[in-house]
């Protein structure tokens, strides 16, 4: 039969097996918040998600003596003009509130 | 060039890593039962004046070849159809097409 040992002796075994193996001593099982701080920082990999994209527009800008053409927003641009003639193209933007459509009942 | 829901993903996930430290520190005071309520109180109204892309919840992984959300294959980062023209392309090493 085992003898009684009295949970104080317990407790003192614990706190000195804690100070023994360097962990933290928390008898009554608190949250410390310990895993917020010890988990990898996300940030890196998250922002590295998606392939780099060469940004076309941004090369032309900043090397203007090239004198290179973007062919994609060339003709972006002519559609643009095309649409237009046509009486297609996106209606004025608002100046003032009265101008706006959004809100005039349309029948 | 990437779609607009894409463009709101990356702003999504640089928010999150220019954060990531602040937020950290805010929530290990909010969840730490050892500090005092009113700490902890205050530290969890600061963790909630954080804006909707400073989240990591935020961030969604996308198809990075066509932006769609929905069934993405994530060892590959392309949504399945994107994956299937890509794989049937050979563009993907190591995937074929199952032929028994």
């Amino acid at each position: 039969m085992a003898a009684f040992v009295p949970p104080s002796r317990l407790q003192a075994l614990t706190k000195l097996r804690c100070s023994i193996f360097q962990t933290s001593y928390n008898p009554d099982s608190l949250r410390t918040g310990a895993k917020y701080l010890r988990a990898r920082l996300r940030g890196p990999s998250l922002v590295g998600y998606y392939p780099e994209r060469i940004n076309i527009s941004q090369i032309i800008r900043q090397n203007r003596e090239l004198e290179m053409v973007d062919d994609e927003e060339e003709e972006r641009l002519q559609d643009v003009i095309e649409r237009r003639r046509r009486g297609k193209g996106a209606p004025k933007k608002a100046k003032n509130k009265g101008e706006s459509r959004r809100l005039t009942k349309r029948r | 060039m990437p779609n607009a829901r894409v463009l709101r993903d990356m702003k999504a996930r640089h928010g999150a890593r220019a954060n990531e430290i602040a937020r950290r520190a805010y929530l290990f005071v909010a969840r730490n039962e050892t500090l005092s309520p009113q700490v902890r109180h205050h530290a969890q109204l600061q963790l909630n004046t954080f804006g909707r892309y400073t989240r990591p919840a935020t961030v969604k992984n996308r198809c990075y070849e066509s932006g769609k959300g929905r069934g993405i294959i994530s060892e590959f980062g392309l949504s399945r159809f994107q994956f299937r023209v890509k794989a049937l392309r050979g563009e993907l090493p190591g995937v074929n097409k199952a032929s028994w």
